[in-house]
């Protein structure tokens, strides 16, 4: 004390070294978290695979941080961090909460800063909580019927990589990369790495805990950097089987339930739209659609509210043209669309010049 | 300036020779007791203290008087469901003055817990005894954790009593949908509380520190209130998602994660951690400012 006394300076010492310890704590725990390479024994990509298929899950719980940072221009009121809608998947920060016990009993929870969503299936019932709109939907499952998933985006690493999984054919090479940590438990990672060089994606891993063989992480990196674009991980799990009261939902009093009809189908194109078609196969596959509105919008030939928006966001866009005609380009990381000036639409996840190309040959 | 604000004399410590434990506590307490009175006497503090009570208030008679079928498919917080049962009152006013009127309060206390006396020309007393002022610190930073706290359960407390007055209580629908009894829901209310206090007095130990810097106490208070601002607004901007886990009041929102069911706690760790960080790296920077500084007034 009497040092201190004499010298105040050194006082200066003591938060200095707090703040430094807790920086320094913390970036270790991160360092150490992500280079530990737990020691695992050999398996190939094929084992890896069986395991997956095979992996018997008696229940599940646990955290799933979701990222996607697919390079869109930022959307007023679509995505970010916070919201507890469903169509906020699409992009930016999620936090979800899931439990499992068996095909018939699943409940994710997307939690949001002031609410939440929740889809429980519970036998043959499901129901979609609402917490900001105070909502209910129950719908009721045929024997063979699917899952009243509201929309296709993979909520757990599970489906993502089942996803993931049915779009491989020998368009892809698959491998096994180094072994990781996550969530605290050591994982095998399974890569999926397209041949074709026109793809925009670089690599698809998927990390298989060692023990229980159920996917822990999934990752899309695009092709030229390792940040992943797309991430779903879980940050706790837990392999007990979760309470059954998880999965009883009563809507509370004063909610407003709904009977729900799972849409039937595809929901309607609009007028004049006609049925997009698939041009190519596996990962260099482009979408073509025609959308006749488009026509024009980029011209100050079409008047209106709508026009004028629509021409205030393509404007920004930029203007592209080659042999196959001339248009506008919209480039995120994982995906390209080509929305040319006679009114086609191209989108792919695959490098503009595929896009041309394609372009090319449908005109 | 009323009476309390006089120099005060912890005259136990005045007496030399080396005092016994127990009167070491004692005396301890009364220089502890009289930081709070003086806390807690302050004619604008107590006002301050009726504004924030009189958000719950305000918040509850609007929602009685606009009563009926709001079609609001958002909800900024909570607010629906008052109708259904008061005991939202309570959360819906934590929620809303949680982004600037606790932080204001509690950076107006914290603020001008040095500057204020050294304002006012009475810290220079307050050392003349021998009261070291690694104690001084520690007792004015015990006044604002309790002040923290009060004003915490205060507009909770508040919250409740009028919103059960004016839409009775009833079993509480957590944010999943489940249905809790009251008496849990009021365990829960009284978790968010006691949340929100760890994180208000993160901004007590800035704040404090802020103190020791200057002789003013309106600018110690303006510059912690505005770095809570700040701190809010570089929170909504989503580009900025690398610097969020580092702002001081980005966890404040997860106090929302005791109304869910089940309630994962580890959700709360981050938050608690972070107002620790802070807690630890400002209150030691205050020591280290304010043992080392001069004072004249």
């Amino acid at each position: 004390m009497s040092v201190l006394q004499s010298r105040p300076a050194l006082r200066w010492l003591v938060p200095t070294g707090a703040a430094l310890a807790i920086i320094g704590g913390g970036a270790a725990v991160g360092t150490f978290a992500s280079a530990a390479e737990p020691n695992l024994p050999e398996r190939s990509a094929a084992q890896l695979l069986v395991d997956l298929q095979t992996a018997h899950l008696d229940g599940l719980s646990g955290t799933v941080i979701k990222r996607a940072d697919l390079g869109l221009p930022s959307l007023p009121g679509i995505g970010g961090r916070g919201s507890a809608e469903l169509t906020s998947l699409v992009s930016g920060t999620h936090t979800l909460r899931v439990w499992h016990a068996g095909p018939d009993q699943t409940r994710v929870a997307l939690l949001g800063t002031l609410g939440e969503t929740d889809v429980i299936r519970n036998g043959k019932d499901v129901w979609i909580w609402d917490s900001q709109a105070n909502k209910a939907q129950h719908t009721t499952l045929d024997e063979s019927g699917p899952t009243g998933r509201p929309d296709h985006l993979p909520t757990t690493p599970q489906e993502a990589a089942e996803q993931a999984l049915a779009a491989v054919d020998p368009s892809t090479e698959v491998r096994v990369g180094r072994s990781a940590s996550v969530a605290g438990r050591d994982v095998y990672e399974l890569v999926l790495e397209p041949r074709d060089a026109t793809s925009l994606v670089g690599q698809i891993t998927i990390a298989i805990d060692a023990v229980e063989h159920v996917p822990l992480r999934f990752q899309v990196v695009p092709q030229g950097t390792s940040k992943p674009a797309f991430e779903v991980a879980f940050t706790r799990v837990d392999f007990e089987r979760p309470d059954p009261a998880q999965f009883a939902f009563n809507p509370p009093p004063g909610a407003v339930v709904t009977e729900g009809t799972r849409p039937e189908g595809r929901p309607a194109l609009p007028t004049g739209v006609e049925q997009p078609t698939v041009v190519g196969s596996g990962w260099t596959s482009v979408l073509a659609a025609k959308v006749p509105q488009l026509a024009g919008t980029t011209n100050a030939e079409t008047d209106g509210a709508e026009a004028n928006l629509l021409r205030g966001l393509l404007g920004g866009l930029p203007e592209v043209n080659g042999e196959w005609g001339s248009g506008r380009l919209v480039t995120g990381k994982l995906f390209t669309a080509l929305l040319t000036d006679d009114g086609k639409v191209f989108v792919g996840a695959v490098k503009p010049e595929r896009l041309y190309e394609v372009a090319q040959s449908n005109r | 300036m009323s009476a309390v604000d006089a120099p005060r004399l912890p005259e136990a410590s005045v007496r030399s020779g080396r005092p016994g434990r127990a009167r070491f506590f004692r005396s301890e307490l009364r220089f502890f007791r009289s930081e709070l009175k003086l806390v807690f006497g302050r004619r604008r503090n107590q006002a301050g203290m009726a504004a924030l009570a009189a958000v719950p208030v305000i918040i509850a008679i609007a929602v009685r008087v606009t009563e009926g079928p709001t079609e609001t498919g958002q909800d900024p917080g909570f607010f629906s469901a008052i109708s259904g049962n008061g005991f939202f009152v309570a959360l819906a006013a934590l929620g809303a003055e949680l982004g600037l009127f606790l932080p204001i309060a509690v950076a107006a206390i914290s603020g001008d817990s040095v500057a204020g006396e050294a304002n006012l020309g009475t810290l220079r007393y307050l050392l003349t005894v021998p009261v070291g002022r690694t104690r001084l610190l520690a007792v004015k930073y015990g006044a604002v954790v309790v002040f923290s706290a009060t004003v915490t359960l205060l507009v909770a407390a508040v919250g409740l009593a009028a919103g059960l007055l004016l839409f009775g209580g009833g079993p509480v629908t957590l944010l999943s949908g489940a249905q809790v009894s009251l008496a849990e829901g009021l365990l829960r209310l009284l978790g968010v509380c006691a949340y929100l206090t760890v994180g208000l007095c993160a901004l007590g130990a800035v704040g404090l520190f802020v103190s020791t810097l200057t002789e003013q106490p309106m600018g110690a208070t303006i510059a912690t209130t505005m770095l809570s601002v700040t701190s809010f607004v570089l929170d909504s901007i989503p580009q900025l998602d690398w610097l969020h886990p580092y702002l001081l009041t980005h966890y404040w929102s997860a106090f929302v994660e005791l109304l869910r069911d089940p309630v994962a706690l580890d959700a709360l760790r981050p938050g608690l951690l972070s107002a620790l960080a802070y807690g630890v790296v400002f209150l030691t920077a205050a020591w280290a400012r304010f043992g080392g500084r001069d004072v004249s007034n």
